[in-house]
């Protein structure tokens, strides 16, 4: 049949694609269980002839890895909570408030992209210094809120623009006050914006690395970007190894919640991606 | 009950603006704090470990035009940004086509596309300098076998090279977003287009130009605008990549602005950097608002 | 007693008037319809009564209380909206409850209201699903058990019967007057539908481009409407209005002795029923309207071309053309007329309506 046919060609060629596009990664977690003497043979071998962990171990115990691991978590729960919550406040505000200013303040939104991050490390940089927070993660978290802050409002605009006007004027017929509404009907309905929009700010601050480049300089308080970077050009040879298995080792909260998550991600960033 | 309260619409404004509050309060930081910052201390010499500095007027704005450095920095930018948004744009498309095709475990191609995205530059970064190693890098094995080249080749530390490779990298890295983009909008077209078409004796290239490009210039152009601001401003993959090298060949401006700050210890020269990046993402910003509201009129 | 007063009410909308100066006065258990075209100003007349928007000019008052200002939540009011606006999240049973919540019903008393309530509309067997598992005449239901859980003063209804199909909704309108009956609370209805309008309501309120065109019972507005637009709205198929000329009783070319004025339009040339129109009229371009079921086919002073015949099975609805006025009569339905012919006519002269041919407004004596 045709459509059969033309399904197998489209399939093949495709996921020829997606694996190419995959690769890296596919070659990232080969790397990382690959033995040192294997890594070093020319010419290359693409499937492992053992499986170690041995890198693995190492990185956990002998190196800062799992206190910047633990930074990390610290640092992207606690931002994505605080820009969730703002953000959900703020986005229902501008989608369902009349007040002056509310077009030019939706348009800010849009200036903050205009910031390019080498630019706000600056000053950012000099005001921690002043408040005495140079080198804490709150000096992160505050830090991390000013950028995702506007992605968070943006996505989570669209969303709210999507629920229907009859159901908050239905409860405030039916006895709510403006933010009773708010929580009895608008938070439940925009429920699934809500999560997509938390787990890409979770993602956003897990990935940030110039602010904790800069912002912060001791180990304790490092997270993994700047942690697993700071590995490689402190140490004498790169250990490719090492590195490979931290790759993997921080890509994990990734890969979770792809791997449960996907649909409400995709939908989220697909919905919100283009509007302005 | 014959009192008159106040109005019902001032109340809920109110309430409109408490709930708004706190981003403002974060703007601020963000937008307006920054903003005259940079314009502020670009008036200045500071020495960046010890935050001393004194004035010095426009003396900045006269040595920026006048440095080799920026004019070179200005250079690279536009290559990096032309050169990886067009990367991105074509794959992107073409991939979203691809994509929208009747193919086996759809949903899961169309998850894994993204991950170069929602990746970490760090291990982005990481994972492509170890394939462009040029003794064990996996790149060159394969293209030693395929006979595409002869020795090995040092993608980072040598031109063209590290220029091509940083465009190659950031268009892997960034096209998801274009790919995610377009499918969204290609499979929002009615199918009773195509249809039409077919029964009007369309072909399969002509339905593509006369139905599909159409609806998706408008998707094209605002993701073109978006991706265009995204990757001029862009730091970490570059720095993370190449450093700026060899020898600055690589350096945006971000990068400059970087190191005037921190390596060079001049804040208020990478105020004056700042600056001027801002203004000409300020044009692009203008641009995408301009396009929406055509959109939003259209 | 007054339930429901609106005194000068204004709603502009930038430089949009969407309500002009409404004076409305409704009373206790009345079922008041909004009637009119879309984008009238029905849907934001009951909205600032419901303390969705607010009036631009005006008092609205509810019982004793001027309520501008007032937020819907305090009004005791209750709304059944065109979408139904049913919390999706929540059952059935839920949403009918939510009311009662926001007002602070305690259980056991809570639930033993939604039961009744469900009883009544028939909805026990559905009280633990979710909205999007019920037809679209349960979701109805469900929307009406929400607003009655309440026992409010009054009920506001905006079209609520406009997503259902035609068989449905007939049996719904029989519904809502047989539930008016039984709770006798006001209720204020807004539909584009005068069918509905004529069926249920004590009174209509037509309105068109934000005024209000009359305020009167079915039987009236049918019968004596007060301008041309609601002439012209009213009634299925529509009256036949032509633009006309009226002439003086004895002047020169127009009387015939006896007094009586005359309309003239076109070929067609009447005498009117003495004291049809009232004591100010005079000589004046009018506008005729004739209902279709006034006129008379068969025999007659006036003929006309028949066009189009269109058979329903229990009548026909015949287009005739008198000579460039085009009217439309109302036949039996085994009628011989056919496309074509030519067919005599009379109208019935005392059913006849004039109205001003600059103001529309109606020109018939009281009770005319």
């Amino acid at each position: 049949m045709h459509a059969a046919r033309a399904k197998v060609i489209w399939s093949v060629i495709a996921w020829t694609i997606v694996l190419a596009v995959v690769f890296p990664l596919i070659w990232m977690i080969v790397t990382s269980v690959k033995p040192q003497s294997e890594l070093f043979s020319i010419p290359p071998t693409l499937a492992p002839e053992t499986i170690t962990f041995e890198h693995y171990v190492r990185l956990l115990t002998e190196t800062p890895f799992l206190q910047y691991f633990r930074n990390s978590m610290i640092l992207a729960v606690t931002t994505t909570l605080v820009v969730v919550t703002l953000g959900t406040l703020g986005a229902y505000s501008l989608v369902r408030f009349k007040y002056r200013g509310r077009e030019t303040l939706a348009t800010l939104v849009l200036f903050t992209y205009l910031m390019p991050s080498v630019v706000l490390i600056i000053p950012l940089y000099l005001m921690m210094v002043k408040l005495g927070l140079a080198n804490t993660l709150t000096s992160l978290v505050i830090a991390y809120t000013t950028f995702a802050l506007p992605y968070a409002l943006w996505l989570l605009r669209s969303f709210m623009s999507g629920i229907p006007e009859d159901l908050e004027s239905a409860a405030l017929v039916d006895g709510a006050g403006r933010m009773g509404a708010f929580f009895d009907v608008i938070l439940p309905q925009a429920l699934p914006g809500v999560v997509s929009t938390a787990l890409f700010t979770f993602i956003l601050c897990w990935n940030e690395y110039l602010f904790a480049l800069v912002l912060v300089n001791s180990d304790s308080v490092r997270p993994l970007t700047a942690g697993t970077m700071n590995m490689l050009i402190t140490a004498f040879n790169i250990d490719w190894s090492l590195l490979m298995a931290a790759s993997v080792m921080m890509s994990l909260p990734l890969i979770v919640i792809f791997t449960f998550l996907q649909g409400t991600l995709t939908k989220g960033f697909g919905a919100g991606a283009v509007k302005g | 009950m014959h009192s008159v309260p106040p109005s019902l619409e001032k109340r809920y404004a109110m309430i409109g603006a408490v709930l708004i509050a706190p981003t403002v309060l974060v703007f601020c930081a963000v937008i307006l704090y920054p903003l005259i910052s940079a314009i502020y201390l670009s008036l200045f010499s500071i020495y960046t470990p010890t935050l001393a500095g004194e004035w010095v007027g426009v003396d900045n704005y006269g040595a920026l035009l006048a440095s080799g450095d920026f004019w070179n920095a200005v250079l690279n930018t536009l290559i990096w940004t032309v050169g990886t948004l067009t990367l991105q744009l074509v794959c992107g498309v073409a991939v979203a086509l691809l994509l929208n095709q009747s193919i086996v475990f759809q949903s899961l191609a169309r998850s894994l596309i993204l991950f170069p995205y929602f990746l970490s530059t760090v291990v982005a970064v990481l994972v492509w300098r170890w394939l462009f190693n040029d003794l064990y890098g996996i790149l060159n094995h394969v293209l030693l076998i395929a006979g595409l080249i002869d020795a090995p080749v040092n993608w980072l530390g040598q031109m063209p090279n590290a220029m091509i490779s940083v465009i190659l990298v950031g268009a892997w890295k960034y096209f998801p977003f274009v790919v995610i983009a377009v499918l969204a909008r290609l499979q929002s077209i009615p199918e009773q287009l195509y249809e039409a078409a077919t029964i009007d004796g369309a072909g399969p290239f002509q339905r593509f130009t006369d139905i599909t490009l159409p609806q998706l210039r408008d998707v094209l152009v605002v993701v073109v605008l978006l991706r265009a601001i995204w990757d001029f401003k862009e730091f970490d993959l570059i720095y993370l990549m190449t450093g700026g090298g060899p020898v600055k060949a690589t350096q945006t401006l971000s990068l400059l602005v970087y190191e005037e700050a921190f390596r060079l210890n001049r804040m208020g020269m990478a105020s004056t950097y700042a600056v001027a990046m801002m203004l000409v993402l300020l044009g692009f910003t203008l641009l995408y608002l301009r396009q929406t509201n055509r959109l939003e009129e259209g | 007693m007054a339930k429901v007063v609106f005194e000068k009410v204004r709603k502009t909308f930038g430089s949009t008037i969407a309500v002009d100066d409404l004076d409305l006065t409704i009373d206790e258990g009345e079922f008041v319809s909004v009637l009119g075209p879309s984008g009238c100003g029905k849907t934001t007349t009951l909205r600032m009564l419901a303390g969705l928007e607010e009036p631009t000019g005006g008092t609205i008052r509810i019982g004793d209380c001027v309520v501008n200002g007032v937020p819907p939540a305090k009004r005791d009011i209750a709304m059944v909206f065109q979408s139904y606006a049913l919390y999706p999240h929540m059952t059935v049973g839920k949403n009918i409850a939510y009311p009662l919540k926001k007002r602070g019903v305690r259980e056991p008393e809570r639930s033993e209201r939604v039961q009744a309530t469900a009883r009544l509309l028939e909805l026990e067997t559905l009280l633990d699903r979710k909205p999007r598992q019920l037809s679209g005449g349960q979701q109805q239901r469900v929307a009406l058990g929400r607003a009655m859980v309440r026992e409010p003063e009054v009920f506001l209804l905006d079209e609520p019967l406009s997503n259902l199909d035609a068989r449905l909704r007939a049996h719904m309108r029989a519904e809502l007057i047989e539930l008016h009956r039984r709770i006798g609370r006001t209720m204020i209805y807004v539909t584009h539908d005068q069918l509905e309008a004529m069926t249920m309501s004590t009174r209509i309120a037509v309105m068109n481009a934000g005024v209000l065109q009359q305020f009167a019972t079915p039987a009236d507005i049918f019968h004596r409407p007060a301008n041309v637009f609601v002439a012209g709205f009213i009634g299925s198929p529509a009256m036949s209005l032509v633009d006309a000329e009226l002439t003086d009783p004895g002047s020169d070319g127009g009387g015939d002795g006896e007094g009586r004025f005359r309309v003239r339009c076109g070929a067609l040339d009447v005498a009117l029923a003495p004291g049809l129109l009232r004591e100010s009229a005079a000589p004046a371009p009018v506008s005729l309207g004739i209902r279709p079921e006034d006129i008379l086919l068969g025999s007659g002073d006036h003929s006309a071309a028949v066009g189009v015949v269109e058979r329903t099975g229990h009548e026909s609805i015949v287009r005739l053309d008198a000579d460039g006025t085009p009217l439309i009569a109302r036949a039996p339905g085994d009628t011989p007329i056919e496309a074509g012919e030519t067919v005599r006519f009379s109208l019935r002269a005392e059913r006849l309506h004039l109205f001003d041919g600059v103001t529309g407004q109606r020109l018939n004596a009281e009770n005319r």
